[in-house]
This record gives C-alpha cells, sequence and structure tokens, in this order.
C-alpha cells in the first residue's frame, strides 16, 4: 500500500563499558569526558540519525560518530552492516543503556521510511522533528528545541519534492544535500514553525508519491 | 503514534480516497491439467475386466475421464439409442416363417409410451392365432421385437431355433412359432392362453445397455392366462454372443420349460435346484469390450 511504514531493522546493538582512548579519540569521543560507547547498526541510515538525535533528548549522551556506508543496505558490507553505524558516547554505562533504549523505541514506532509506489522500489523519508536534540541542532545549525523536517528520497523524486515543499509552507531550508550521497538519496533539511514543517513533509512525500506513479 | 506516523496515515487515506477503486487482488495460479492419462494401477480391477464389459479401472485425467473413454461412452450411448428406436419391419415374421401378430399399439412411438397397450393382442392377431396356431402344446415358443429389434433380427431365429430343437429332443410338443411386433413380455400369457399351452416362452429384444443393444431376454411362465404377474415367471437375459451363447441358451430355456411342466409351476415357486441345467459353464474367453471409436 502507497505510503505503508518501513519500519527499519536494528541489525546489531552492543556497548563499550569503558573503550580504550585511542579508540575513544578515533572515533571523536573525548577521553576526559567520556568512557563508554554504545554501537549501532541498522538498515535505514536517515532512520537511525533521527533516533541517535532522541536518545540526546532522553539521556546524557552524545552522538560523537553517525556514518552512512556507501550505496544502502543492499550491498553492505555484512549481514550486520546495514546501511549506518551510529556511535553514542557518555562518561556512564547507564547513560548508554538508556539512549539506546529511546533509539530502539524512536526506530520501532517513529521514524522510518515509507513506500512511495506500493512495491517498496521507491521509498521517501518525509519525517518530522518536533523538538531536534543538540546533535541534529548542531548538524543544522538551529537552535535545540526547534522544528526540523527531515526530507529524504532518491534523486529526480527528491528534486520535485523539494521544491513543492519548500513552496507548501513558510519553511527555510537550513540544508540541502544533493545526489550523490553515500547511500544515493538526496536530504534536506527544513526549519520553520510545526504546522509549516508538517506542511512540507506532507506535500513532499504526496510529491514523490506522484513521481512514482507518473515517472514522465 | 508518532507525529510523522499520524502525518504520512492521514496522507495515505487521503490519497487512497483519490483513487476509484483499489487495486484488484491477484489472481492465484491456476494449475494447467495434467497431460497424460493415468492408468487405474490395482491388479483387481484387471481380473475383474477379464470377467466383464463394465466401465471398470478406466484411469482419469486429473479429475476428468479421458477423451477416448468419454467417446467410447457416447458411442455406446448411441448403439442403445438406435437399438431403441430400431422397428422390426413389417412383414419380418411372415417373410421368417413365424405366424404374425402385434399388439394393440399404433406406432413405435406408443408401443414406447404405452407398456400397457403392448401387452395385449389386436383384434386380428387373436383370429389369425386362432385359424393357424397349434392347440394343446407343451411349449409355446413366441419371438418378439421388445425394446431392441436389432437384437430380435439379429440371434432371434437362432435362438428359437435351438430351443425348439432342445424342446423336441427331451419329447415336447412345440406349438407353431409366432413372432409378435411391438411386444412386450405379458403378452405370452395371452397368446399362451390363445393357444391353451402349458409353457409360454417370449424371447424379445431386452433394454439396451451400454455396448449391448443385441442382447435377447426370455421369459417362461407355466400356464399362461392373462393376469399372470412377474412373480409367475423365470427369464434369463444377456443371450448375445459375448454374453450366453444362443445355442446354449436354447438348451437351458428347454430343461427349465420341462422342469414348469413337471412340478406344474413357475416364478417364485418353481425349484431351480431341480432343474436339470444340462450345460457345464467351463472356460470363459475374456471379456473384450469392443471398441466403437479408434484411441485418439
Amino acid at each position: 500500500m502507497i505510503l505503508e511504514p518501513i519500519v527499519p531493522t536494528i541489525l546489531s546493538v552492543r556497548r563499550l563499558p569503558n573503550a580504550d582512548a585511542a579508540l575513544l579519540t578515533a572515533y571523536g569521543a573525548d577521553p576526559s569526558r567520556h568512557a563508554a560507547l554504545g554501537l549501532v547498526t541498522c538498515d535505514q541510515d536517515d532512520a537511525l540519525y533521527v533516533a541517535l538525535d532522541e536518545a540526546t533528548k532522553h539521556a546524557p549522551v552524545d552522538v560523537v560518530f553517525a556514518r552512512s556506508f556507501y550505496a544502502g543496505a543492499a550491498h553492505a558490507s555484512g549481514r550486520l552492516s546495514g546501511e549506518i553505524l551510529g556511535v553514542l558516547a557518555a562518561a556512564e554505562p547507564q547513560a548508554i543503556d538508556d539512549g539506546l533504549a529511546a533509539v530502539e523505541r524512536c526506530l520501532a514506532h517513529d521514524a522510518c521510511f515509507y513506500d512511495a509506489d506500493g512495491k517498496r522500489t521507491v521509498t521517501v523519508f518525509p519525517h518530522v522533528v518536533g523538538a531536534v536534540g543538540h546533535y541534529l541542532a548542531r548538524e543544522a545549525g538551529i537552535a535545540v528545541g526547534e522544528p526540523l523536517a527531515y526530507l529524504v528520497a532518491p534523486p529526480l523524486e527528491f528534486t520535485i519534492a523539494l521544491d513543492a515543499a519548500l513552496k507548501a509552507a513558510d519553511v527555510r531550508a537550513v540544508k540541502i544535500t544533493p545526489p550523490p550521497t553515500e547511500t544515493n538519496f538526496a536530504c534536506a533539511w527544513l526549519t520553520g514553525d510545526l504546522d509549516a514543517c508538517q506542511a512540507a513533509a506532507e506535500a513532499f512525500a504526496a510529491a514523490v508519491v506522484d513521481v512514482a506513479a507518473r515517472p514522465r | 503514534m508518532s507525529l510523522t506516523r499520524a502525518l504520512m496515515a492521514k496522507l495515505r487515506d487521503q490519497l487512497a480516497g483519490a483513487e476509484a477503486m483499489p487495486p484488484p487482488p491477484p489472481m492465484p495460479a491456476i494449475e494447467a491439467p495434467p497431460s497424460r492419462v493415468f492408468p487405474t494401477r490395482r491388479a483387481q480391477d484387471r481380473r475383474t475386466q477379464q470377467h466383464t464389459t463394465a466401465l471398470l479401472g478406466i484411469g482419469h485425467v486429473g479429475t476428468r475421464y479421458a477423451t477416448d473413454v468419454v467417446l467410447q461412452f457416447q458411442a455406446e450411448l448411441a448403439v442403445a439409442h438406435e437399438a431403441v428406436a430400431a422397428e422390426l419391419p413389417e412383414g419380418w415374421a411372415e417373410q421368417h416363417g413365424l405366424i404374425p401378430v402385434r399388439s394393440r399399439v399404433a406406432d413405435h412411438r406408443e408401443f414406447l409410451l404405452r407398456p400397457d397397450l403392448g401387452r395385449r393382442l389386436d383384434d386380428a392377431s387373436v383370429a389369425r392365432l386362432r385359424e393357424r396356431a397349434l392347440q394343446d402344446v407343451d411349449v409355446q415358443i413366441i419371438l418378439a421385437d421388445g425394446l431392441s429389434a436389432v437384437a430380435c433380427e439379429g440371434a432371434g431365429l437362432a435362438l428359437v431355433e435351438a430351443m425348439e430343437q432342445a424342446c423336441l429332443a427331451r419329447g415336447l410338443r412345440v406349438g407353431a412359432r409366432v413372432g409378435a411386433r411391438f411386444a412386450r413380455v405379458w403378452l405370452e400369457d395371452e397368446i399362451g392362453q390363445l393357444t391353451n399351452a402349458k409353457v409360454a416362452a417370449i424371447l424379445l429384444g431386452e433394454r439396451p445397455g451400454l455396448g449391448t443393444g443385441d442382447g435377447l431376454s426370455a421369459y417362461l411362465v407355466y400356464g399362461p392366462k392373462v393376469g399372470n404377474t412377474d412373480g409367475d415367471r423365470n427369464m434369463m437375459s444377456n443371450i448375445h454372443a459375448r454374453g450366453m451363447p444362443p445355442a446354449d441358451a436354447g438348451v437351458r430355456l428347454a430343461a427349465l420349460a420341462a422342469a414348469m411342466i413337471a412340478q406344474r409351476t413357475s416364478g417364485v415357486t418353481l425349484d431351480l435346484a431341480k432343474v436339470d441345467a444340462p450345460i457345464e459353464r467351463g472356460y470363459r474367453a475374456p471379456q473384450v469390450r469392443q471398441r466403437l471409436v479408434e484411441r485418439p
């Protein structure tokens, strides 16, 4: 069915309660503030970015590392790799546990791609974050707690749909990542008030569905 | 529900509402029928087939009969229909030395529809019998068309000859041969009554079945008179080349008639154990269903 949620799968979740300082440094953590790491892989990169940001709202954790893998989950380096590795860092292992619980909850019930053509050959990620945590706030260059429309689609669909989203509501593009990205999708972050972000996401999803139905 | 999930659910309902009809569900794949015939493998069927021409162990194609079985069935049914529809030609009895009589029916259609009229002689036949038939005989033999004129024309005269010879050999007095047209079994009662015979025997074409349009039956009654019932009769069926050959049947019928005269009764009260059946049933060739259509 069109716009049916495609629930992401967490492929692996492991913890390092007391990671080596060299490892902490390599992944961008600060050994003076961080000791424990939480590592998670998932088959939907954008869903995990949102979920990692969600974790920062529920526990004193920092997202020190989150990178998509080249060409996406269909071309992963292994069964557990998926298309992203996310790393949470914290001073206490308990904070890692709380953060990972928030990640799993968000992936199961909130952030996900949606089927845009009924056959899952075109997918869209028209996500609205009601209030960003400090990870996405830092990445997007906006204040913590502001709403964010996190819009992802394949290249051409993305271009048509982003134009529709920008015209649908009073929103401002804070970051547009044109193709090719690591996973060959294209991405845009829009901000504005919450209603405007929702209207933009809705227009974005509807436009992707339209392009998927009438590609030419 | 999360913010985005709720948003997309609303949009999904809007988009679905815009469509006139949901897409049809996928059709289930229909299996092609098997292309080959699955013969029956039970040894019992093969053994049984040697003793009957009935439709046994004919195999199947999926849930259907094989085509050649269906064609054979239709051909045999056509043979049966044709035998029922056949009429004994006018004047056939005279040409073959029989006293011609006929029942009260006007034509063949009425014969099929009115069994009651087929059981009584018309007035001309009664007069002819009184004039020409031998009186006070032991056995009155009647050849009739019955429901299969084909059978009557085929083996009828041979059966009459065989039975007559066998009766004469037993010293029985045999009446003049009578040939009846449009006759039912009970016609023998009136004929036997008119000739004052001890035993009346009517030999007539039997109701055709699949593959047997040429079978004769014989019905014998002691003390023939109008009003006898089927309980007063003894009968022998399937007198044809693939069943009981007419030559054997004649001998057996004569034995049956002799037993009736000896016991002075017939039908259910006749003691069949005392019938001296003279024929030993020995080896019987395997039954082969005559093929009316070639195998495709």
